[in-house]
């Protein structure tokens, strides 16, 4: 957990003008913005993009953060998904054209879902099939709505408690645990279905 | 989801519960009615299995690493400095062990913020369009770099450098066109809204006057302009022989 007095003077710093301030919160928190663009949005490129544009956002809104409003972490992450969700909305049209079979991003192999689910050759090496298995679980996350989806990611990858992600959602806490367990159920019922039909 | 009660508990309570039972912890009595009910729940059984599956895929996923100039691309695009130049203004982690260290750090600690925002792009600017102003107002006032050297602070020479200024500002400000024209008008528009004074009954009296307004033969001088009659070499007595010369003239206005 971060600290808050050591953040809240990392803040301080930089909004005073402070560069290696800003750069340490730069280099603290890129990964994590990184992680979530990148599983909400499925593509590598697109998560590069949307993360420099998280933190320009936050380097413009720094001065509104409040300490006592909550951990500079929720900030951002809600600042992420904001962002994620105009991302969203301005490429529903393209999306729509797209195939469902499309390579989700760079990260992987440029194969659709099925076809690496059906690449029974590949060696027998766990590091590999662990990769493949990670693949096929990122290609079907994004299938999911994107409420199920940000919900799962902000829980089970970026390990937020469930008020944190109320916060950072704007919904009550219920709403949040029900959108996780729906979320993980879709996911595994999705999951199920592309292994019957490779099988 | 069908609100369906089993084993005292209804579907929407076992949904909020679902959560806390993954994260363990559910107890006691809670706990037994949570499985009791999953286990005879036609709806929320599967649910809960397939919630179950579903987490543990999510835990297949690791991190990814970003791309390699990702934070040197966020940085030219939030502050635009390099990364590189930013290293070794960031704060040594190594403890300090002397007095002289801390007040170092201690003073760094106050200068630095402020240093941060002097280095900042648009503090330059501003710094430089203030400097542009002063300059500008100087060279109005009639100040020059060079004369500052040579500057007496005696206070007459003070008290005559504040009038000498102070008049070249007036006339600088009363030869501005724009100020002329007004005040022009002003003065143009108090003669036409000021009654017409009755004429003075002894004119040979202001003969000398320099005061006041211009006598009304000069006046009339200048109004007429075009064609008048010149007697040339007219004695002052009139007489019927000599000719009558007709001259007209022209003047320009500028």
């Amino acid at each position: 957990m971060e600290d808050v007095q050591v953040v809240a003077m990392l803040v301080r710093r930089c909004i005073a003008g402070d560069a290696a301030a800003w750069e340490e919160i730069v280099q603290n928190y890129n990964r994590r913005i990184y992680n979530i663009c990148y599983r909400f949005a499925g593509s590598a490129d697109d998560a590069q993009d949307l993360t420099q544009e998280v933190f320009i956002k936050i380097y413009r809104t720094l001065s509104s953060y409040d300490t006592h409003k909550g951990a500079f972490a929720t900030w951002i992450t809600t600042i992420t998904r904001n962002l994620l969700v105009d991302h969203f909305r301005k490429t529903k049209q393209d999306r729509m054209t797209d195939s469902l079979d499309a390579a989700p991003s760079d990260h992987e192999d440029a194969h659709p879902l099925s076809d690496r689910i059906e690449d029974k050759s590949a060696p027998p090496d766990s590091r590999v099939r662990s990769r493949q298995v990670g693949e096929t679980v990122h290609a079907a996350l994004a299938k999911l709505s994107p409420e199920l989806r940000e919900a799962v990611i902000l829980r089970d990858l970026q390990d937020m408690d469930y008020r944190d992600i109320a916060t950072a959602l704007r919904v009550p806490e219920g709403t949040v645990k029900s959108r996780i367990n729906r979320g993980r159920a879709e996911l595994a019922r999705l999951l199920q279905r592309t292994y019957r039909q490779v099988m | 989801m069908p609100e369906q009660p089993s084993h005292g508990m209804q579907c929407h309570e076992f949904d909020i519960l679902l959560a806390d039972a993954f994260d363990g912890i559910l107890s006691g009595s809670q706990l037994d009615r949570f499985q009791a009910h999953a286990r005879a729940c036609p709806a929320c059984g599967p649910l809960f299995a397939d919630a179950e599956a579903g987490r543990n895929w999510l835990k297949s996923l690791t991190e990814v690493e970003p791309p390699a100039g990702l934070v040197e691309n966020i940085l030219a695009s939030t502050t635009g400095i390099a990364t590189s130049h930013l290293r070794h203004l960031a704060p040594s982690t190594r403890p300090l062990t002397s007095w002289l260290e801390r007040l170092q750090a201690s003073i760094a600690g106050l200068v630095d913020p402020i240093w941060g925002t002097v280095r900042q792009p648009r503090f330059a600017m501003s710094f430089g369009m203030a400097f542009f102003s002063l300059s500008a107002v100087l060279s109005i006032a009639g100040v020059k770099p060079a004369d500052v050297r040579q500057v007496s602070l005696r206070p007459a020479a003070i008290r005559h450098a504040y009038y000498n200024t102070q008049a070249r500002v007036i006339r600088y400000y009363e030869n501005i066109r724009f100020v002329y024209e007004v005040e022009s008008r002003v003065r143009e528009f108090k003669r036409a809204t000021t009654p017409a004074e009755p004429a003075p009954e002894k004119q040979k009296e202001r003969k000398n006057d320099t005061s006041g307004e211009p006598e009304q033969k000069q006046e009339r001088n200048y109004s007429q302009s075009d064609n008048h009659l010149i007697l040339a070499g007219a004695p002052l007595a009139p007489s019927d022989d000599l000719p009558v010369v007709s001259v007209t003239t022209y003047r320009r206005f500028v």
